[in-house]
């Protein structure tokens, strides 16, 4: 996926091509769009459902791993005596041992480290691991192996690192080169502005922590290798498992049936897997291997903090003449991508824009691709300017955000989108949150003041086609439907069966869904950057229809009528044309004989010509208590197209879940460091990160479903959610701050402590 | 991964006191923070004695004077649900249900309320700082956001309990055991300022517990309120709070509490501003200069200045909700 590569557009848009043939969207559903419970609620709420956490093999062994306790530090010398002697201690690798002399990746920038790099470059780099016969003793043997390290100067800030003479995490130094991209003339769409506005904006590093944390279980059997894995991507893991350990493919099975949250910190292989792996080979015994939380708050990922410098012109009729944004950020001690500039090159219409960016070296854990990668950073910047930007020409923000909607990318040579939502979102939504009526009588006097804003965003990739779906209709009328996607906590697999109703027939309760195990499903790409249901339900559904076409077939043959006489609903045949009879498919002779009819469905590729994204916008109004700092969000408003609703439960979750992890992005989350003094993390809990809890989310929230129809995206008429739903909420927060106080909070998040801050500043210098 | 420990649970307070009084035990109550304490090896106990077996140690009464009776293991739900403390001492009821998680509050208690270790982020984490017993409080130089603006001296901790600020508001006492009685003390000498010693929050010795704890008969014309401000809505420590006791006599204040939770080592009295409401009518102009008296011997931090201002804020706010129709 290359989100941040542009070419010169044209200056009109390209012809788009037609779809190519074959299925159309539906037009009306019976099952899709409607509100259907997770069909494996009872299992998660039960405790039922067997998490890799729950994973309980005969002989298991507990692997658990030591860290470096600093921020960049040498391994000196290390002394294993008393742990390798501890009773239960069966297995202990460190970079010394022959099996674990392994190479590890950042990307496609080649080796850059070990599995066990003895320099090590950030607080919970892997220094060693110990395999034994339970948790508590391998986290005892833990305690009992002693490290010298020689402790090295060390940088955790973007500008520090960036500084002469800064430490460096690498040879070479900090900084990463400028990854510059234009098209037009900035300085010409300057000239031509009526006002130039100017702002640096900051976001902090946010963390995924999700609420399962990682783990894995592994277990050989000769050189065939079983990873139960909590990942979002099955065919991912399976895939550079068997690079790392020089099997084919077809021996490395890896399987995530449940699995509790990801946000794409479970998108790639995990160092402790492949360590877990390593032990259970040299143990010849099942590994399993849980991160403890604080593991998670320091070494399986997070969003890089960002540093983004904007330039807008924009001329007096609401013509954005040309935007700059450089952006400096920092994906952690290893290659990790920082950049943030998508929504700048192609949310508005726009034809001077420059982008420059550049990510920096720190001594702190990786990034790793976070719900959205990049998106809610830059709309955190771009959505405050453009409030800025509407205030200084004097127009509704809403009305210069519908000023400048494109029905085209303009960073892919201005191919046409298949729809673009993003003029009925801010419509709808305004209408919906009674935008203009708060705007005119909203109070924003006294002490307690409140005010209303919106920010809107899109999501810049359309997701992979590489899908197959298998669906099997049994005898008595049951289906089962077989798709290589993992379930992250977002509901793929009620959505998947639902699409299989539709087609079938076939009621919810009797359709059982096999999905995310390399050995017994077909391909899916990982479940991430929201393609899961663009990617997988079209192949579901022609899976289904292809099942559906033979049963017909066999059906009218047996009934002595033509396809075009039958329909099949509610797990029964019925004939159109008299003689009216209802046959249930558990009574349809030809199915009986065949005992099973099998469908296979690949999916198509994305139409020539034309880009199906996803939009959005957001509208928050929020109570600040002046006196205090603290702000309370009211009321919100999500208006999404994300094409075709499928299950308006799980349309909520993801809506309201994005909106719940934007809150925390632009109100309370951030990584804390001991910057200048130890290095480390010092808010490495649940408590002292923090995220929302259930009286942070607003009380009233609406989420609507915009719904284009859009026919040409795919055979679902689908489009991806689970990004959209975050990247608008911060900075919508953040301008009704800025309506309610007249205080532009440039950095994110808007802390109480934070705003009391600038509160006070303000009552000395004034208001703005 | 909490290390080995031994366990009992004895059923009446002397053999409780007894065991406390060996080296290397500590006192099991609600366990909500001993437990983290134990995991992070905050505290590295032998035996852990579980006091849920002193059902004598349960339960709100009245007592003979018309006062309380709360017994230290009462959770701080029921003292948040209690119909008699939500009308007659307000600010405790208040101050309990601020506290922490409804999960929490279901667990803790009252005793382990006033006795809980601070939630520094160094003390708490892999530092080896003053309190543990090493050379420096990282706090000082360090991210300090969240450390006392008041009364700090070696150590920047903030006392960490919302019950606290509002029983010394009410004047409460509370009753410690060991194994020779019991003595009951004002609450207001029950914490230890760093400057006296580092090591130690309160002034527990081994084998000592607190049983009860007394709030005196209420008088007619008290009012009382404990309002915090936090980080996030729930499941959060005080950036600051003030716990207030008001005695008026018609319009007029005759006497004032004015505690303040989440900017000192210790529930900070500012007795600054409880002398400036005395005898004074709670008037706009009173109630201002009263909210600045507050704050003004604060010594921030290098990133907790905002805490006057909030201390500020909170104390103007809840004098101007105290003030009778």
């Amino acid at each position: 996926m290359t989100l941040y590569d542009t070419t010169m557009p044209d200056d009109k848009p390209a012809d788009g091509q037609p779809a190519p043939a074959g299925l159309k969207p539906w037009g009306e559903t019976k099952v899709v769009g409607t509100r259907a419970p997770r069909i494996d609620a009872y299992e998660r709420v039960s405790g039922a459902a067997i998490y890799t956490q729950d994973i309980s093999l005969p002989g298991m062994l507990h692997a658990a791993i030591l860290r470096c306790p600093h921020p960049h530090a040498n391994v000196r010398r290390m002394d294993l005596s008393k742990a390798k002697n501890m009773p239960g201690v069966r297995a202990i690798l460190t970079h010394e041992s022959p099996s674990a002399d392994l190479p590890w990746f950042f990307g496609d920038k080649g080796p850059m480290s070990k599995l066990f790099d003895p320099h090590c470059r950030y607080e919970g780099d892997e220094v060693a691991a110990v395999a034994a016969d339970s948790p508590h003793r391998a986290w005892d043997a833990l305690k009992a192996i002693t490290v010298e390290y020689e402790e090295l100067p060390f940088v955790s800030e973007i500008e520090e690192a960036m500084k002469e003479g800064a430490p460096p995490v690498h040879e070479g130094g900090n900084r990463g080169r400028v990854r510059t991209s234009e098209r037009g003339d900035i300085a010409k769409g300057f000239a031509e502005a009526d006002v130039v506005l100017e702002e640096t904006y900051r976001t902090s590093c946010e963390l995924h922590t999700p609420m399962e944390t990682h783990a894995s279980v592994a277990q050989w059997d000769g050189s065939r290798l079983t990873v139960w894995d909590s990942t979002q991507g099955v065919f991912d893991v399976q895939k550079t498992l068997a690079q790392y350990f020089g099997l084919p493919s077809s021996s490395v099975r890896v399987i995530g049936h449940y699995m509790g949250g990801g946000f794409g910190s479970k998108l790639e292989l995990g160092k402790y897997t492949v360590i877990t792996a390593l032990l259970a080979r040299d143990t010849a015994l099942p590994v399993k291997i849980c991160l403890s939380r604080e593991e998670t708050f320091l070494c399986v990922g997070n969003r890089p903090a960002n540093i983004m410098q904007l330039k807008a012109g924009v001329k007096n009729d609401g013509t954005i003449s040309a935007l700059h944004l450089v952006n400096v950020g920092s994906g952690g001690a290893y290659p990790a991508g920082s950049g943030v500039g998508y929504l700048v090159q192609d949310l508005y219409l726009c034809r001077n824009v420059k982008v420059e960016e550049t990510n920096v070296f720190i001594n702190a854990g990786t990034a790793r691709a976070m719900r959205a990668p990049g998106f809610p950073q830059c709309a955190w910047a771009l959505e405050q300017m453009m409030d800025a930007l509407a205030s200084k020409i004097g127009m509704d923000p809403v009305e210069f955000r519908l000023k400048n909607v494109p029905a085209y990318s303009q960073t892919r040579n201005n191919t046409p989108f298949t729809t673009t939502g993003l003029k009925e979102c801010l419509t709808e939504g305004a209408r919906v949150f009674g935008w203009k009526e708060a705007k005119a009588t909203i109070r924003r006097e006294g002490t307690i003041r409140r005010g209303v804003g919106v920010a809107a965003g899109m999501w810049g990739w359309e997701g992979s086609t590489v899908s197959t779906a298998i669906v099997k209709l049994f005898a008595d009328g049951s289906a089962n439907l077989n798709i290589g996607a993992s379930d992250i906590g977002t509901g793929t697999k009620t959505v998947m069966a639902m699409v299989v109703a539709e087609e079938l027939g076939v009621p919810l309760e009797r359709i059982q869904v096999e999905n995310a195990d390399t050995a017994t499903t077909s391909f899916a790409p990982s479940s991430g950057g929201s393609q899961t249901v663009v990617a997988n339900s079209p192949a579901v559904r022609k899976a289904a229809v292809e099942v559906r076409t033979r049963l017909l077939e066999l059906a009218a043959e047996e009934l002595k009528c033509t396809v075009a006489d039958l329909s099949l609903n509610d797990g029964a045949i019925q004939t159109l044309t008299a003689p009216a009879r209802t046959v249930p498919l558990h009574e349809l002779q030809s199915l009986a004989q065949r005992e099973m009819l099998v469908g296979v469905g690949h999916r198509d590729p994305h139409p020539q010509g034309k880009i199906p994204l996803p939009f959005a916008a957001q509208f928050a109004e929020v109570e600040v208590n002046t006196r205090t700092g603290e702000t309370r969000i009211v009321k919100f408003v999500a208006a999404h197209d994300s094409g075709r609703m499928m299950n308006r439960l799980t349309f909520e979750n993801q809506v309201f879940g994005g909106i719940a992890m934007g809150i925390g992005f632009g109100t309370s989350e951030r990584r804390i460091l001991d910057a200048g003094q130890t290095g480390k993390m010092v808010n490495a809990n649940w408590h002292d990160y923090k995220i929302p809890t259930a009286v942070d989310v607003p009380p009233e929230h609406t989420c609507i479903s915009v719904d284009p129809h859009d026919t040409e995206c795919n055979n679902t008429g689908t489009k991806g959610l689970g990004e959209p739903a975050t990247i608008p909420t911060a900075a919508a927060i953040a301008n009704a701050i800025f309506d309610a106080t007249g205080i532009r909070v440039t950095q994110a998040p808007v802390t109480p402590m934070q705003l009391l801050a600038l509160l006070a500043g303000q009552e000395k210098g004034g208001r703005q | 991964m909490i290390p080995k420990i031994a366990y009992a649970r004895p059923h009446s307070l002397k053999e409780a006191v007894k065991e406390l009084s060996a080296p290397g035990t500590i006192a099991h109550a609600g366990g909500t923070d001993l437990l983290g304490c134990l995991r992070d090896g905050i505290v590295t106990p032998e035996k852990v004695i579980s006091l849920s077996g002193l059902s004598d140690l349960k339960g709100i009464a009245r007592t003979g004077d018309g006062g309380l009776r709360i017994g230290a293991l009462t959770t701080l739900a029921e003292v948040a649900d209690d119909h008699v403390i939500n009308e007659q001492f307000t600010a405790l009821a208040e101050a309990a249900a601020s506290a922490a998680s409804p999960q929490l509050r279901n667990q803790g208690t009252l005793g382990g309320n006033l006795c809980q270790r601070p939630r520094c982020w160094y003390f708490r984490g892999e530092f080896h700082c003053r309190r543990k017993g090493g050379e420096i409080c990282f706090a000082m130089n360090g991210r300090n956001e969240f450390h006392c603006i008041f009364g700090g001296q070696n150590c920047f901790i903030v006392h960490p309990s919302d019950s606290a600020p509002a029983l010394v508001a009410l004047e409460a006492r509370v009753r410690i055991a060991n194994s020779r009685g019991t003595r009951t003390i004002p609450l207001d000498s029950f914490f230890v300022d760093p400057a006296k010693d580092v090591t130690r929050e309160n002034i527990l010795r081994p084998g000592e517990i607190i049983t009860e704890i007394l709030l005196p008969a209420p008088v007619t014309q008290m009012r009382s309120s404990y309002r915090k401000a936090r980080a996030r809505g729930a499941w959060d420590f005080a950036l600051s709070g003030v716990a207030i006791g008001l005695r008026f006599n018609g319009k007029r204040v005759d006497q004032a509490r004015i505690v303040l939770s989440g900017v000192a080592p210790i529930p900070w009295r500012a007795v600054e501003t409880e002398q400036a409401l005395a005898g004074k009518i709670l008037d706009g102009e009173t109630v201002a200069r009263a909210a600045e008296s507050a704050v003004r011997s604060a010594e921030p931090l290098s990133d907790n200045a905002y805490k006057i201002h909030l201390t500020q804020g909170i104390v103007h706010e809840s004098l101007m909700a105290l003030r009778p129709e």
